[in-house]
């Protein structure tokens, strides 16, 4: 791997920090503040807790989604953990919608968390403490766009309990409000000429019923990324987009968000809609 | 229906009012258009007609783009298409006042910068061609046959990033769809998925 200059201070920095109880390592870089964070305090052996990666974005920047949209590119995450330790994916809350001059994006604005789950070994030991690493690359545009990259650090004690800590409690709040709930409904998507259609059916007291619901499918090369046409029938839920010009093959299934309010107010629902595989109906 | 519940319906289908994309499909005529290119002259697809032609969407300041130059990868393919008998045609469909918008001169000292190898350096200004091609990104890229029939749409290459690292492992497409052309086998490839910055269109 190519050395960076970047990443070698933030290492001189981390070897400097190392000796704290908490020490995070909070980098500034172009438009937006990026850190390593843990809901507690302390790690408890055995147990998992809650990482996130915190960015703060300057007003009108933005970072992006596990599926970016016409343009950009999701955050990814590479873990440096002590050996037992092992961190999942990142558990993307739900996206904003961003109109750039007609092309959508999807991803965070402002003071955004990208939780993350860390498993700690039940052989980690009362009284140590552990330094966690993660390189950490993201893009952030307005119009324009500057890709980043920060080896962040954070050093947290192991304890027999932890304590939540408060500076992060408002963060990991609203990025669990923003998680996507399994909805109670049954989808089918379907191929009508050049759209796609998921079906939602349920109760009506299930469905949701904000006029301004947004949806986004997961899977790219799949749809359109302009809003969809959502109707409503009796019990059903219908959201329409336009097929993907890069559509090549049809997915087994279309994963999607239904996504309502704006952050930090934000409610999401998920829906797994299996594609109707017979043939595509005009 | 009833007036009523005919307003909720309306109320309810979230119709949304998007830019007059076109839509280019791979195995159609793509379509012609009329650019000036950065020394005066008028640019059009169809004066290549029997000639395979590459279009490559640029933004000079975009990091997708300078991943690209700034390794070498896109002069190099751009030399070896044009050494191929294959026009090489750049667009920027930069929207005067945003970012990557240049005039002629200010073109052609990046290609001297860059020493880049295209056929011509195109301006779309008012993204007419852009939107004509459904180009959201920079890059993006599309190759017509000699019969003037899109072959391929899409990225680049096959790793969406911004580093050049990258570029080794990356399938690339470009030099792929020509040496498949070529040969007149099928292409393997024929879309991906763009990846990059968003074109910036005027609003």
């Amino acid at each position: 791997m190519m050395s960076h200059p970047f990443v070698s201070g933030a290492c001189a920095g981390a070897a400097l920090l190392a000796a704290a109880s908490v020490a995070a390592s909070p980098v500034q870089t172009d438009h937006v503040g990026v850190e390593l964070v843990s809901a507690a305090t302390a790690l408890v052996p055995g147990r998992s807790a809650s990482l996130g990666l915190r960015f703060v974005h300057e007003p009108h920047w933005h970072t992006y989604w596990i599926n970016p949209g016409d343009s950009g590119l999701a955050t990814k995450l590479s873990w440096q953990l002590p050996a037992g330790f092992h961190a999942g994916e990142i558990i993307w809350p739900a996206p904003q919608r961003f109109d750039v001059d007609g092309l959508f994006n999807f991803g965070y604005s402002g003071d955004a968390l990208l939780p993350v789950q860390l498993d700690v070994p039940a052989s980690a030991k009362p009284g140590s403490a552990v330094q966690l690493a993660v390189e950490a690359r993201w893009l952030v545009c307005r119009e324009e766009c500057i890709p980043g990259k920060a080896l962040l650090t954070l050093d947290l004690p192991i304890a027999g309990e932890a304590a939540i800590d408060p500076r992060w409690q408002a963060g990991f709040a609203a990025a669990r409000a923003a998680q996507p709930q399994p909805g109670r409904w049954t989808g089918t998507a379907h191929e009508r000429g050049e759209r796609i259609e998921v079906t939602l059916s349920g109760s009506v007291a299930d469905l949701p019923s904000d006029p301004a619901l947004d949806a986004f499918v997961i899977q790219r090369q799949v749809v359109g990324y302009a809003p969809p046409q959502i109707s409503r029938g009796a019990n059903a839920l219908t959201v329409s987009f336009a097929k993907s010009e890069y559509f090549t093959d049809a997915p087994a299934a279309i994963d999607l968000l239904l996504v309502s309010g704006v952050p930090p107010n934000v409610h999401a629902w998920s829906a797994h809609a299996p594609l109707d595989a017979t043939k595509p109906q005009p | 229906m009833n007036l009523y519940s005919t307003a909720i319906a309306l109320l309810l289908v979230c119709g949304v009012s998007t830019p007059a994309w076109a839509k280019v499909a791979v195995g159609e005529p793509a379509p012609d258009f009329s650019l000036t290119d950065s020394n005066g002259k008028t640019q059009t697809l169809s004066q290549y007609k029997g000639k395979v032609v590459v279009l490559e969407w640029n933004n000079p300041e975009c990091p997708f783009v300078g991943k690209h130059y700034g390794s070498g990868n896109m002069q190099k393919q751009q030399a070896d298409a044009t050494a191929a008998g294959a026009i090489w045609l750049t667009i920027n469909s930069g929207a005067a006042g945003k970012q990557g918008n240049l005039d002629a001169a200010g073109a052609n000292a990046y290609i001297a910068k860059v020493g880049a190898k295209q056929t011509a350096y195109l301006f779309d200004s008012a993204g007419t061609a852009g939107h004509l091609y459904g180009a959201r990104t920079t890059p993006h890229i599309y190759i017509i046959d000699a019969q003037g029939v899109l072959r391929y749409m899409g990225g680049i290459d096959s790793i969406a990033s911004t580093d050049k690292e990258d570029l080794p492992r990356a399938t690339q497409f470009v030099p792929q769809v020509l040496a498949e052309l070529k040969t007149g086998k099928a292409v393997s490839v024929t879309t991906s998925q763009p990846y990059g910055c968003g074109v910036k269109y005027g609003s």
